[in-house]
């Protein structure tokens, strides 16, 4: 009996073998670089790229700066007093609790960021947002959440240090330091500028830009002396 | 100095105010009395009116007197001290 | 003074009765009569020029009751209408440390001595003439400062050079703008910026070149962010060796390695030749092109002399020296991608971009210091991008009064207020406005201030007076120069307000008076002079830094070059010294012109200041209504060929980081006046050493571990800060000088540009251990 001619076969095999082995090649290649950056990229950006997060973010603030429209800077409604603010918080710097449902348009549940990252008027509430300093923080069910009763389960004798004070300016009409530690805290414009602020801390020059030019933080309430030369 | 046996040194000062149109008038007055010390202002109708004197009887009849001078309307005392 | 009780008792109760009188009238006020805590209302306001950094901004300063409490900005000053930064806002403070000087102190027997302040004059003077008597003229200097008021400056130059006749003259902006004088002379012949900040409000893209303006010029960048912020297309670009506020506030922030700015500002050149970037027009009518010397050494060995030697080129020569500096050869170098410096040579080449460039420490401390200032002049003269609003290449001053005392009057061992000592018509006109005989003034110069503070280690030098300055903090490769200091046979007069460093070294003590406590003119970056009267009452004994040097003068002999009356010298000498630049390519304004105005620039011309020189529309001194650079013969800029080369200290295996050092917002230089303020020593406390948080995990340390940072020179142990005000790229850390107990100079290295003589203080070599 004659044998098949495979010949034909075989080179459309062999061919096909080849093609197979360069796709099994090539694929890998193929998804790897689209599921990632080319590693000689990724190193020259590891090794160059300095870390942007020092100064207590500062660059957070100059960023603001530049996307606040001009209107929303000059924003002064008078609702946020300082004794509301203080009253959502457990002491000095603790993350407020929700004071409020959350809202729903058109059958959807809004993000909190939809109002807190940039401000503005809240038809739901009548009366302005307030701006979070930390919107790059967006799970904010961590440390904000509602309080749906007053009643406690055991008492117990909390208190705190009081509120920073007003008007520590050194001398009359200079600016004042820093009242607050700057972590989460960085955004000045966030709390001090706009519609949505505690009316007793608007500051009256916002559009000055460069706050920390002015206002610095106190690290230490001790003074200079000579005599604590090293 | 010498001893201050009863010699208690009242001082007080107070501002005063003239009676309508007075001021100048009251400026003489108080000037020319004796343990007062006059400071009239500028640019309101009030003075200051410091009184030093060296014991209490005599602290008595300073006021006394004070408060018989005509172009005085009022006085408002802002501060006081004895010794004791 | 004591106060007998009775005093204090009274003085309550009219106290009482004012402050009850205020509250019930507002803006009361008592004829003749000022107890210091009256309300607000009662505060009387003068203008003055900050204290503090070259912007020179206007000031108001309150004063109540013979006292300085408030200060506002001047709404009527151009410079910062009305806005001041925080040290401005506090700087009265300074008026009042506890431990303030008030009367002289002698050294007697190894300790200091209080003593009146005329006796302490006298002992200055006998030991003034005992010096020249023994060793001659040249055994004794003055050692002054960009911080002088311009009288200070001009007495001083006027004894020492026109009555005692020694260039032993010089002052601390050799060490912070010997480079930016250099680099305007061999690029236009005549000192100081063209433009002015109005450029600030007109350019669309700004680059700054190694400086920090967000924390050194803060009032200025401020007006750049306002720039930004009311236009839709200005960007900043950050060029720097070290992540710093400012760059967090650029659009784009490039380091590069240090050193390596001469190589990107050639390739920058070379990218715009090459896309024909050039305005030719600019380029054949206004610019010509020179080559200096090559290879040119560091000055750190003592008596190191260099002059260099100019050689006309022409275009076609620059061409091919830029052959060098392609985009991927200076990446190399610098390690700023290719792509980048592209971008940035774009940025300069659009003809619609109007572009300013500002640069201050980072190109003048620098051992090519005035090479890079003529490059960064080369881009903006390849496409004619100068003296015009907004086109701009500026180098912004570090010292209050730089420009105005030691640059304008010429407080340096080569310099005459109008002119140098080696030109015989110079001299001829300072010996004629001075009263001295032509022969009294010397046409060599002696030393400049490295090789001053060298000579009077090696006992050439045996008496200096200090003002104003504090160089046993900010003597780069301090260890040498303290001891020199204090060697026998070296009298040391200083001049101070407060105890520091220096005055501890001294001989001779006097107390200063601060800035309002005396009349007296500042002159900023942008050629404005400002004026200011005497506010307030000076403490005790303190006496003007002026008068004092009059004061000696006098005591040497010399009351017919310094007859002035005590009530009005400071005029006087401003009208006596205005006669120098009498001429429209300086002319300054007149006395009473800068007392009414808060601060004038010259050229002050018909009543008209000159805000744009070397062009014809804006500037008189120019021939025509074009560009006349009228400082060269040849009325062109000059494109100067200046190639890299590398640092004097570069980091090796055993000492393998950089250091770099510089300031902080809240300090002034050496700290002996912000750090007595207490909300500025409240807000930084302490010195550091700024590390990268890489090489932090590497060494093991976090923020507050102290570390031992080691040259050939010394060794410091500080703490570290990590993602602090700075974060240094990987290779190298950052320390803030203003902290006495940390004196990092003793770790820096005194190498130095060959042309300005000006200290590199960024650039050396250090190893970091844990401690």
């Amino acid at each position: 009996m004659e044998k098949p001619d495979y010949k034909p076969q075989h080179k459309i095999g062999k061919l096909f073998l080849l093609f197979a082995m360069m796709g099994v090649i090539a694929l890998p290649i193929i998804v790897f670089k689209a599921f990632s950056v080319s590693t000689g990229e990724a190193l020259a950006t590891a090794n160059k790229a300095p870390s942007l997060d020092f100064d207590h973010n500062a660059g957070q603030l100059f960023g603001t700066y530049n996307t606040t429209t001009a209107a929303y800077m000059e924003g002064n409604s008078t609702a946020r007093t300082l004794n509301y603010y203080y009253s959502l918080r457990q002491y000095p710097g603790s993350p407020p609790f929700v004071p409020h449902d959350s809202v729903v348009e058109k059958g959807v549940e809004q993000t909190c960021l939809s109002c807190h990252e940039k401000g503005g008027f809240v038809q739901a509430f009548d009366r302005f947002s307030p701006v979070t300093p930390h919107p790059q923080h967006t799970y904010c069910g961590q440390c904000h959440m509602k309080t749906v009763t007053q009643d406690l389960f055991r008492e117990n004798d909390w208190t705190s240090v009081q509120v920073p004070k007003l008007g520590r300016s050194a001398l009359a009409g200079s600016p004042p330091p820093i009242a607050h530690a700057l972590q989460m805290r960085e955004n000045c414009i966030a709390c001090h500028v706009g519609p949505g602020t505690v009316v007793p801390i608007r500051v009256e020059h916002p559009m000055r830009g460069n706050c920390r030019q002015c206002h610095v933080p106190e690290e230490t309430k001790s003074l200079f002396s000579r005599d604590d030369r090293g | 100095m010498g001893t201050n046996k009863g010699k208690t040194m009242p001082i007080f000062s107070f501002l005063a105010y003239p009676e309508k149109n007075m001021k100048d008038q009251l400026i003489r007055d108080l000037s020319h009395m004796d343990y007062c010390e006059v400071k009239a202002s500028e640019n309101q109708d009030v003075l200051i009116l410091l009184t030093d004197t060296p014991d209490e009887e005599t602290n008595k009849d300073l006021i006394a007197a004070i408060k018989e001078i005509k172009s005085l309307q009022s006085l408002s005392m802002t501060f006081g001290h004895t010794d004791l | 003074m004591t106060i007998t009780r009775r005093e204090f008792i009274r003085a309550m109760a009219l106290k009482s009765a004012a402050v009850a009188a205020a509250t019930m009238f507002p803006g009361i006020s008592f004829a003749g009569w000022n107890p210091t805590d009256l309300p607000a209302d009662s505060i009387v306001w003068s203008k003055t020029p900050c204290r503090f950094c070259g912007t020179g901004c206007g000031l108001l300063v309150g004063v109540s009751g013979q006292r300085a409490v408030a200060v506002k900005g001047d709404p009527n000053c151009s410079v910062n209408k009305g806005l001041c930064c925080i040290k401005g806002y506090h700087s009265i403070q300074i008026l009042y440390g506890k431990d303030r000087f008030t009367t002289a102190y002698v050294r007697k027997n190894g300790k200091m001595v209080p003593t009146p302040i005329e006796e302490a004059l006298d002992i200055v003077a006998e030991q003034m003439k005992a010096s020249i008597e023994k060793n001659g003229k040249d055994s004794v200097s003055i050692y002054g400062s960009g911080q002088w008021s311009i009288p200070d400056g001009y007495a001083a130059s006027k004894f020492f050079k026109g009555c005692i006749g020694t260039n032993n003259v010089e002052a601390n902006a050799r060490l912070c703008m010997a480079s930016a004088v250099t680099g305007c002379l061999t690029s236009f012949g005549l000192d100081e910026p063209m433009g002015c900040y109005e450029d600030i409000d007109n350019a669309d893209v700004f680059i700054t070149w190694g400086n920090n303006m967000a924390e050194m010029h803060p009032v200025l960048f401020s007006r750049m962010l306002a720039n930004r912020k009311s236009k839709t297309d200005v960007r900043i670009i950050d060029l720097t060796t070290r992540s710093t506020r400012s760059s967090l506030a650029a659009d784009k922030s490039i380091l590069f390695k240090p050193q390596s700015d001469l190589a990107i500002a050639n390739a920058i050149c070379y990218e715009i030749v090459k896309n024909n970037w050039v305005n030719q027009d600019f380029v054949a009518n206004h610019v010509s092109f020179h080559k200096g010397k090559t290879n040119i050494g560091y000055g750190t060995e003592d008596h190191f002399a260099f002059s260099d030697k100019a050689e006309t080129v022409d275009f076609e020569a620059f061409k091919i020296f830029l052959a060098d500096y392609t985009p991927e050869a200076a990446e190399k170098i610098s390690g700023v991608s290719a792509e980048d410096i592209k971008y940035l040579a774009a940025l300069y080449g659009d003809p619609d971009k109007r572009v300013t460039s500002f640069w201050t420490m980072g190109m003048n401390q620098h051992t090519r210091g005035t090479w890079i200032n003529n490059l960064v002049y080369n881009i903006h003269l390849l496409t004619g991008k100068i003296s015009t609003p907004g086109n701009s290449p500026f180098s912004l001053t570090g010292q209050p009064s730089a420009c105005g005392t030691v640059r304008e009057v010429g407080t340096l061992t080569h310099k005459l207020p109008h002119g140098v000592v080696m030109n015989e018509e110079n001299r001829k006109m300072a010996a004629k406005i001075w009263g001295v005989p032509e022969t009294n003034i010397d046409p060599k110069p002696t030393y400049h201030t490295v090789e001053m503070f060298r000579a009077l280690d090696r006992g050439d030098i045996n008496f200096m007076w200090i003002q104003v300055t504090n160089p046993m903090v900010t003597m780069p490769n301090l260890k040498r120069y303290r001891e020199g200091a204090q060697k026998d046979g070296r009298f040391i007069v200083v001049s101070e307000i407060y105890p520091t460093p220096t005055s501890d070294v001294a001989d001779v003590i006097l107390p200063s008076a601060l800035w309002v406590e005396r009349e007296g003119f500042f002159g900023n970056s942008e050629r404005r002079t400002q004026h200011n009267d005497q506010l307030v009452p000076k403490p005790g004994e303190a006496m003007c830094n002026t008068w004092q040097l009059i004061q000696v003068a006098r005591r040497m002999g010399f009351e017919k070059q310094f007859p002035w009356k005590e009530e009005t010298y400071i005029e006087d000498i401003w009208n006596e010294y205005i006669k120098f630049h009498d001429s429209p390519k300086h002319r300054m304004a007149s006395y009473k012109v800068l007392k009414e105005r808060s601060g004038v620039q010259w050229p002050f011309v018909d009543g008209k200041e000159t805000r744009w020189r070397y062009n014809g529309k804006y500037d008189p001194a120019c021939k025509d209504d074009t560009w006349d650079f009228y400082g060269k013969p040849d009325h062109r800029a000059w494109v100067w060929l200046r190639p890299y080369e590398p640092a004097a200290e570069s980091p090796d295996t055993e000492y393998p980081f950089w250091l770099n050092t510089g300031r902080v917002l809240e300090h002034w230089h050496t700290g002996s006046m912000t750090r007595r303020i207490p909300i500025l020593h409240k807000a930084v406390p302490e010195s550091y050493v700024e590390i990268n948080p890489e090489d932090a995990k590497i060494l093991g340390v976090v923020t507050g571990s102290k570390v031992k940072i080691s040259s050939r020179r010394g060794a410091i142990v500080m703490k570290a800060s990590i993602n602090g005000r700075g974060n240094p790229p990987e290779g190298m850390v950052f320390v803030p000088f203003f902290d006495e107990s940390y004196l990092i100079n003793e770790v820096t290295l005194d190498a130095f540009c060959p042309i300005s003589k000006q200290p590199d203080y960024k650039k050396c070599a250090v190893k970091l251990e844990k401690v």
